[in-house]
């Protein structure tokens, strides 16, 4: 039955529109609907495992179904369980929208679901339209509403400006090549590589990706959309979101990256840029939400060094920094939720005695921050670690030579974040935090899975480079 | 002879609808030169798409332009001429166009080519449309349901939300 192959995106489309009909039937009901959101969010989680060995083409060949797209939808749905596991008291979105809320989370992933698997470059652009429209409605629901507003505007206006730049990329390649499906654009690109209409082309379609990923050029939209947007979008954005965009891009490179030197270098550049710029922005930030936000910026540069450095080891050793982006950063994003004042932002000398106020917070905080820096044992060490090989595999010295310029650079801020934590006193002592018991159990489970993954990472690797071979 | 007018009048009904000072007046002199864009594509022999331009622009969009002049009742702006070092590079482009266009059509005389026309049914585009690429329309549909949630959340009041939030 070939109907059971599209099962997840199936089950995702069903589950929103059910809260988009239950938004209509009833107000919202703050702890019914979490769990109700939490249960339907696992639900799909051990849908999109049972679905994990789908292999074939669907819808005329626009639609492909292997190991790459099937790993990073679980990855997607597990992400989305995660989010909703911290929306238990979303007191920044306004009451009402609550349900809408839930509606537009899932098709978001619904849409990421679709990019990832996405063949025909018809498709891609519409699954990506579809998640950054649900995007940017999430971004505005912020109880504060001019704050939120004022995000969603400029997030808008820069994302609609680099969509409409992506689709005349994607005309011109069109134009050049007459060719719409990716696996036809492998072939017939190497023939017109060297005319300018196919490389300009290229270049504005990989733009549209790039804004989404935050790479340097099309950044500028990050800081701001991290710092107005819910705490729980703003954690959406970072994980599930790029997860999402650093699957399609590995796609994309893969599909028409047939040994060019000057696709490279351009990747190079932009990787170095993006690296350098994030770094030394964060570092003067005091908003936590945007010392993130350009720390973001910074691991979109790492993640374009293991794409570009391709081949299996490359591919795979992206696939792995993105599937540990996703849990270290969500760690970081959880105790900025739990810790945000009511209708504030985080600030990082707010973290001040948080060992105090509840050690297992500030254990994750560490853990996570150490995982983010590079420092073993983490997840995030292995992850930087493959992919510098990889790039020094390829003999691309000074990029790696810069990156770990980079990590040096890096560790100035993630260190003041710990300082804060541990080290420092706050003038009168916050009440320690309240954390129920299954946030426990998750922060811990988040916490053994940097460190057992950073000792014995072996498994995920194994599965990384299954995921890069289904690509070839 | 009737493309010639059709497209004469086009011309002058789309300069009139620029150059009106107030809207409504221009939204009306665009609706005209809409009908006689339908009408071009009549006579080029895609009647389908004369009959999708007639109800998608000049039906919906026009009509919801009319309710947005309405709505936001604009006074009609006074005569302002524009400062000539905006308008200058803008009119310098502009000649370098027709200048090019003149050439092309002046230097290679007898090398024009007749698009080969390519008619379909209504029935033959649908089928091709939702053979190849219905996945992708499913998700326009999609894009649009969440376009029409999110402006419904952004669109209500402000005030009456605030009450709600505060009970």
């Amino acid at each position: 039955m070939k109907w059971m192959l599209f099962g997840p995106e199936t089950y995702i489309f069903l589950v929103a529109f059910f809260f988009l009909i239950l938004s209509m039937w009833r107000g919202p009901h703050s702890e019914k609907d979490h769990v109700l959101a939490l249960a339907l969010s696992g639900l799909g989680v051990v849908i999109s495992l049972a679905c994990l060995g789908a292999e074939g083409l669907l819808f005329a060949g626009a639609y492909r179904l292997d190991l790459f797209s099937q790993v990073f939808k679980v990855a997607l749905s597990f992400g989305l369980f995660l989010i909703v596991c911290l929306c238990a008291n979303v007191e920044e979105i306004k009451r009402r929208y609550r349900l809408e809320f839930y509606f537009f989370l899932f098709v978001c992933t619904l849409a990421m679901m679709l990019l990832v698997s996405a063949q025909h470059l018809l498709t891609i652009l519409l699954a990506l339209e579809l998640s950054s429209y649900s995007l940017y409605i999430l971004v505005t629901l912020r109880r504060d509403e001019d704050m939120g507003l004022e995000a969603g505007i400029k997030y808008f206006l820069t994302g609609i400006f680099a969509s409409s730049i992506m689709i005349f990329g994607m005309a011109l390649l069109y134009g050049a090549t007459g060719a719409v499906y990716l696996q036809d654009l492998a072939q017939v690109l190497p023939e017109v590589m060297g005319t300018p209409a196919a490389v300009i082309g290229l270049l504005l379609t990989f733009g549209g990706f790039f804004f989404k990923l935050a790479v340097y050029p099309f950044h500028f939209w990050v800081a701001d959309t991290y710092q107005g947007a819910p705490d729980q979008v703003t954690a959406y954005i970072a994980t599930a979101s790029k997860v999402a965009v650093i699957a399609v891009v590995i796609k994309l490179i893969a599909a028409v990256d047939q040994n060019s030197t000057y696709l490279i270098h351009v990747l190079a550049v932009l990787s170095i840029a993006s690296m350098t710029l994030g770094n030394l922005a964060a570092m003067v930030q005091k908003d936590m939400k945007r010392l993130l936000a350009y720390s973001t910026i910074a691991h979109s540069g790492y993640v374009l060094i293991g794409i570009l450095s391709g081949g299996t080891a490359g591919y795979a050793s992206a696939v792995f920094y993105a599937l540990a982006l996703l849990v270290m950063k969500f760690t970081v994003f959880l105790v900025v939720v739990v810790l945000s004042p009511r209708g504030k932002n985080l600030e990082r000398e707010e973290l001040a005695g948080l060992h105090g106020r509840s050690p297992l917070l500030a254990l994750a905080l560490m853990v996570s921050i150490f995982s983010l820096a590079g420092i073993p044992p983490t997840i995030g060490f292995m992850g930087k670690f493959y992919v510098f090989m990889g790039a020094m595999d390829k003999g691309l010295f000074v990029l790696v030579l810069i990156a770990m310029i980079n990590v040096v650079v890096s560790l100035y801020y993630y260190l003041l974040i710990i300082k804060a934590a541990y080290l420092g006193h706050s003038w009168e002592t916050p009440p320690a935090v309240h954390l129920p018991q299954p946030m426990r159990w998750l922060t811990g489970a988040l916490i053994a899975t940097m460190m057992v993954a950073g000792f014995y990472p072996t498994p995920l690797i194994r599965l990384s480079e299954a995921v890069a071979r289904s690509l070839m | 002879m009737i493309f010639y007018l059709t497209g004469g009048l086009i011309v002058a009904s789309t300069a009139m609808a620029i150059t009106r000072r107030h809207m409504v007046h221009a939204v009306i002199y665009l609706l005209f030169s809409f009908f006689g864009t339908a009408i071009l594509f009549y006579l080029l022999g895609a009647p389908l798409l004369a009959a999708l331009w007639v109800i998608i622009y000049a039906g919906a969009i026009m009509v919801l332009f009319l309710f947005v002049v309405m709505m936001i009742r604009t006074d009609a702006t006074e005569e302002v001429m524009f400062p000539l070092n905006q308008w200058l590079p803008a009119a310098i482009f502009g000649a370098i166009y027709m200048a090019v266009g003149a050439a092309v059509v002046l230097m290679t005389p007898g090398t024009e080519v007749a698009l080969p026309l390519m008619a379909g049914s209504p029935r033959e585009f649908a089928l091709y449309v939702f053979q190849n690429h219905w996945l992708s329309i499913e998700i326009v549909s999609l894009l649009l349901l969440v376009a029409l949630v999110g402006a419904m959340s952004l669109g209500r009041g402000k005030g009456r939300d605030r009450t709600e939030d505060e009970a």
